[in-house]
């Protein structure tokens, strides 16, 4: 990859952070005000993991399995804030037409998986995807699979991880090492050294990052991805971060030690990645608040249409769960 | 010459893989020269090289990568090696293939054969009618062949149908049910029960490995007592044909139903249900069932015997019926 | 146009439904407020239905013959705005359905959990959900020839048959209930015999009559002197009717002792409020009962004038509502007919009824003349449920009402 290269996707890949960053705090807002049903998941720290992955992603081609805290992803594989806004409002003209919430929507047809709230579901559904296209004679797709420190407990995840090493796939397992699930530390989580020793036990090649640090995760996503579509079977990359917001929005994270907290100030990977392009000359300061004000615009557009656009009714509903139906007589 | 149930399966995925390169088989043991616990798939990996693909032992993960490859335009034949082990699938079954239409709008075209229901030494866990906890959930149809035909015809319709199905094949009749041909003139479409034998003085409901079981009670009743019953072959349990059901019940006006599976909030309770919820005026006595006993499948072919609904269990129940 | 349904009203307390005998207006008709329109037939009653505004009927949707429920609409009437005003008729609204009560919202949210739930259930909120005991809604087993099947229930509604009709039925399942099969092949011999419909008056009678076998009925009776109420009736310019004499007689006696005419409902026994009591006058094909109310709050004389209306009214069969239902017991002339002795059922809202038999004039020893002297008696016989009184109060009562009869004057 050249430096002009680079420099298209380092950009790409900005811009869909500062994008999930303005529709996660609009939302968090608006879950304040009592506008959202259910809860609100939020992706504060995770957003240069995130973005890192998707950037490097064909949409409609490739496999995308983004997971609770992927808005940064999302953006940057190319969906858009209204399609997100769309799910949580529970708006009739969104892709789960008010019959899903929060982060539960893809769009299979695209190449996203619509996760269900089981952890490690989804992994071996983005493994059938990548088998299917094998199949169909593709050889140069490659699946992004998005799990958590907590995740990697999860026994389907251990069976599908397997399945894909077992099976060579061209998938990439994106692990974000938050260090909590829900409010479970590492400690209590797994006792390998690192999360890589499980990568390594697939059988996998393992690659590990600072979340935190943007450029970084650019560099190892890119090369995981890049191996993966050259045929140099499944990558297993350890993202480490930090979970900066609670767990939901209901969450304020108390159990999180404050020491903890305060080692991360300065590591918000927003903040980092506006220094790192700002320093290589890539973005003006200029450039960068003109970014930001175009994103917060964004969203703000989104979020005022979904709640214009009309909810699902429960009288035109058709209550079907089958797309077939047995002809009566 | 004759065929077999299981001839029937086999035959059917045979077909499927020529027909459709969509179709191909996924499931533990089922490739190479093996074929399968059952032999099911025997002879297809060599024929349809790359489209008959061994799993490792990782019921979930199978299920959720059918999904995916369906997802994906495929349409994945899955084989669980007994369908006691297909509770590990089910929620990649139940919470994910099955709410998918309801939830995207996109259907998951997936085919669940699952060996099911009881043999002699088979055990607790080698044993099991699970029909009833997938039918459970939303957005499934469950699929219960009693006969050689219907097992041909309704795995092949089965395949064709975009939602994610269960089809249940009894081990029992695998090779105990023979016929001398897999054909037949008017195949029923999935949704529609059979009527397998006519009668007048009670109807009984069975499906799967109760059904040859109801026929046999149903001549042993005829022969010795002069009472004769109608059994229905429900074919699928889901979706569950009422209106079959309900027709025969306003003919004789009394209801049995059968089922190996446990007792507790199975499909017979299922059919009771709506045929006294919908058909109460057409009874004129309390509907019963026959179901197997509340304890897991004991493994010594005595305690099984006695475990599972017997011809004799059904006549004593039918006679009992017709006394009320 | 606003459009205002014609309504089958509340003829009576347990009144359910009614027979339309005659349609006295055809579409297009212009009609009055107040105007009568339809002629029904209830129970026990023929009456005509009227329209609450003026306007035009623009349908009609009962036909003569057919049974109608009650608050059915049977027709429209096209009214102007000005008329729908005044009259304070009600109008049909625009899909003709009533307004969903309005959903109870409420929007408690629990701070830290996981979800947010809107109207959070509480434990002691809102109205305590009944878990029933009042009684078994079915038998406990099948084995009984009291048990009817769903089946054979639904065709006995389809075919308006009544238990009581069974009664010919052999039964051939456990129990000796009556299976399904026993049903229809009964119904096949019936369908062998000549037959006639059972008019509306005929069937209401039968299930009143059905209703009130359920209970234990006891009857008892006495004879009485009729010379003191003849030579009264005689020389009274008015000549009240004899049935006067027995209810007003029957109505002290009452006031004395209202417990005989108590009424049982689970554990409890109702207590009259008012003695208002009922007569029996036999009509075409079926008996009406009038009730006349606080009987034992007029005189005789007084009562006259009413009770020759309620006569006359229950005779055509145009009882004014007035007089229907709420009574406590009623007197049953059934001398009229020149019987002697029978048993009266009481209504099934009832518990007590006097019946009252033909004068016969029969020999007396008399010690003060020492022979056989002609004396004129009848017998009064009083029905009631035992389970609410004992043949002792009964006699008290009849010795009461005995004693006001043959003091006349006392009435």
């Amino acid at each position: 990859m050249n430096g002009n290269e680079l420099k298209e996707i380092a950009l790409k890949a900005y811009r869909a952070m500062e994008m999930a960053r303005a529709f996660d705090t609009k939302l968090s807002a608006l879950y304040k005000a009592g506008k959202i049903y259910g809860g609100v998941f939020i992706g504060r720290g995770h957003e240069a993991i995130a973005a890192c992955e998707g950037v490097y992603l064909r949409k409609g081609y490739d496999v995308y399995t983004p997971f609770i805290r992927e808005q940064a992803g999302r953006c940057a594989w190319g969906d858009s804030v209204l399609d997100s806004a769309r799910c949580y409002f529970g708006s009739a003209m969104g892709i789960m037409r008010g019959r899903e919430g929060n982060v539960h929507w893809g769009n299979p047809q695209e190449g996203t998986v619509a996760p269900i709230s089981h952890l490690g579901a989804s992994v071996s559904v983005a493994a059938g995807m990548l088998i299917a296209k094998r199949m169909q004679g593709i050889t140069d797709a490659v699946g992004v699979i998005c799990i958590g420190d907590g995740t990697t407990s999860v026994g389907a995840t251990h069976e599908a991880c397997n399945m894909i090493a077992v099976e060579k796939l061209p998938a990439v397992i994106v692990v974000t090492n938050n260090q909590y699930a829900y409010s479970t530390p590492n400690s209590q989580e797994f006792a390998c050294k690192s999360l890589c020793d499980r990568g390594l036990g697939y059988g996998m090649t393992t690659h590990e990052c600072d979340g935190t640090d943007f450029l970084q995760t650019l560099q190892v996503m890119g090369c995981a991805i890049a191996a993966a579509r050259a045929g140099e079977g499944p990558q297993w990359v350890v993202a480490n971060t930090l979970r900066m917001c609670g767990h939901g929005e209901h969450d304020d994270a108390s159990y999180i030690p404050q020491e903890l907290k305060d080692s991360f100030a300065d590591r918000d990977p927003l903040t980092v990645a506006r220094r790192q392009l700002n320093e290589l000359g890539w973005l003006t300061e200029d450039e960068i608040n003109a970014i930001r004000s175009e994103c917060a615009d964004e969203v703000q557009s989104a979020m005022a249409q979904v709640q214009k656009e009309p909810t699902p009714s429960p009288a035109s509903e058709d209550w079907s769960a089958t797309s077939w139906k047995p002809t009566r007589y | 010459m004759s065929v077999t149930y299981i001839d029937a399966i086999h035959q059917a995925m045979a077909e499927l893989l020529e027909e459709d390169d969509k179709v191909f088989l996924y499931g533990e043991d089922i490739a190479g020269k093996f074929g399968g616990a059952f032999k099911a798939t025997k002879g297809l990996a060599e024929k349809f090289p790359g489209r008959v693909l061994n799993a490792p032992i990782a019921e979930d993960a199978i299920m959720g990568m059918a999904i995916g490859a369906a997802l994906s335009g495929m349409k994945p034949i899955v084989e669980m090696q007994f369908a006691d082990f297909g509770t590990l699938a089910q929620n990649q079954l139940g919470n994910n293939a099955a709410a998918h239409y309801y939830r995207t709008g996109i259907p998951v075209n997936v085919t669940l054969r699952m060996p099911c229901g009881g043999t002699p030494g088979g055990g607790p866990y080698h044993s099991q009618s699970v029909e009833a906890l997938f039918a459970h959930y939303p957005g499934v149809h469950v699929l219960c062949p009693a006969t050689v035909a219907d097992a041909y015809y309704m795995l092949k319709q089965a395949v064709q149908i975009p939602d994610p199905v269960v089809f249940m094949e009894h081990k029992f009749l695998y090779r105990w049910l023979k016929a001398d041909t897999w054909i037949e003139k008017n195949p029923l479409p999935i949704g529609k029960a059979r009527i397998a034998r006519p009668g007048r003085h009670a109807t009984v409901v069975a499906f799967s490995a109760m059904v040859p079981e109801a026929l046999k009670a149903a001549d042993e009743l005829a022969a010795n007592s002069g009472y004769s019953l109608e059994v229905v072959d429900l074919r699928s349990v889901k979706p569950l044909d009422t209106d079959t059901i309900l027709a025969s019940v306003a003919r004789t006006g009394r209801l049995l139903v059968v089922s190996e599976d446990f007792p507790w909030g199975g499909v017979a309770a299922e059919v009771i249900a709506r045929v006294s919820g919908e058909g109460f005026h057409l009874l004129d006595a309390p509907p019963l069932r026959v179901t197997s006993k509340d304890t897991p499948i004991p493994y010594h072919p005595d305690l099984w015997k006695a475990h599972r609904p017997h011809s004799n269990h059904i006549v004593e129940a039918a006679r009992y019926l017709i006394s009320l | 146009m606003p459009q205002v349904p014609i309504l089958m009203p509340q003829l009576g307390e347990s009144i359910a439904e009614a027979t339309i005998m005659r349609l006295l207006v055809q579409p297009g008709d212009e009609v009055q407020a107040d105007q009568e329109v339809i002629e029904v037939e209830t129970n026990k009653a023929v009456m005509g239905v009227t329209v609450s505004c003026a306007g035009t009927i623009s349908r009609l949707s009962v036909a003569e013959g057919e049974t109608v429920a009650v608050g059915a609409v049977m027709g429209i009437i096209e009214a102007t705005e000005e008329e729908v005003e005044r009259s304070g008729a009600t109008v049909l609204g625009e899909g003709e359905e009533p307004a969903a009560p309005a959903p109870v919202s409420s929007t408690t949210t629990s701070d830290g959990a996981h979800f947010r739930t809107e109207g959070e259930y509480r434990e002691g909120s809102g109205a305590p959900i009944n878990t029933g005991g009042r009684g078994l809604p079915v038998p406990m087993g099948t084995r009984g020839a009291h048990y009817l099947s769903p089946r054979i229930r639904s065709r006995m509604d389809e075919l308006n048959i009544t238990e009581a009709d069974l009664a010919y039925v052999t039964g051939t399942g456990a129990g000796g209930r009556i299976t399904i099969d026993d049903f229809e092949n009964f119904l096949d011999y019936v369908d062998g015999w000549p037959s006639r419909p059972v008019s509306p008056m005929r069937r209401s009678v039968a299930s009143s009559m059905q209703r009130t076998w359920r209970r234990p009925i006891a009857s008892a009776g006495r004879p009485i002197y009729m010379a003191p109420i003849i030579l009264h009736r005689r020389n009274h310019p008015r000549k009240p009717g004899i049935t006067l004499y027995f209810l007003r007689a029957l109505a002290i006696a009452l006031a004395q002792a209202p417990e005989c005419a108590g009424y049982m409902v689970g554990g409890r026994i109702l207590t009259p409020r008012r003695i208002d009591l009922g007569v029996a006058v036999q009509v075409a094909d079926g008996v009406m009962v009038p009730v006349m109310r606080n009987v034992d709050q007029y005189t005789l004389d007084e009562l006259i004038d009413e009770y020759n209306k309620v006569v006359a009214q229950a005779r055509d069969r145009k009882l004014d509502p007035a007089y229907v239902g709420g009574g406590i017991a009623t007197v049953s002339n059934f001398g009229g007919f020149g019987l002697t002795f029978a048993s009266p059922m009481p209504l099934p809202s009832e518990s007590l009824i006097l019946g009252v038999g033909s004068v016969e004039k029969t020999p007396v020893w008399s010690d003060e003349v020492e022979c056989f002297i002609p004396v004129e008696k009848a017998n009064i016989v009083a029905s009631f449920d035992h389970r609410v009184v004992d043949g002792g109060d009964i006699g008290r009562l009849m010795q009461k009402i005995a004693y006001y009869l043959e003091h006349p004057e006392l009435l």
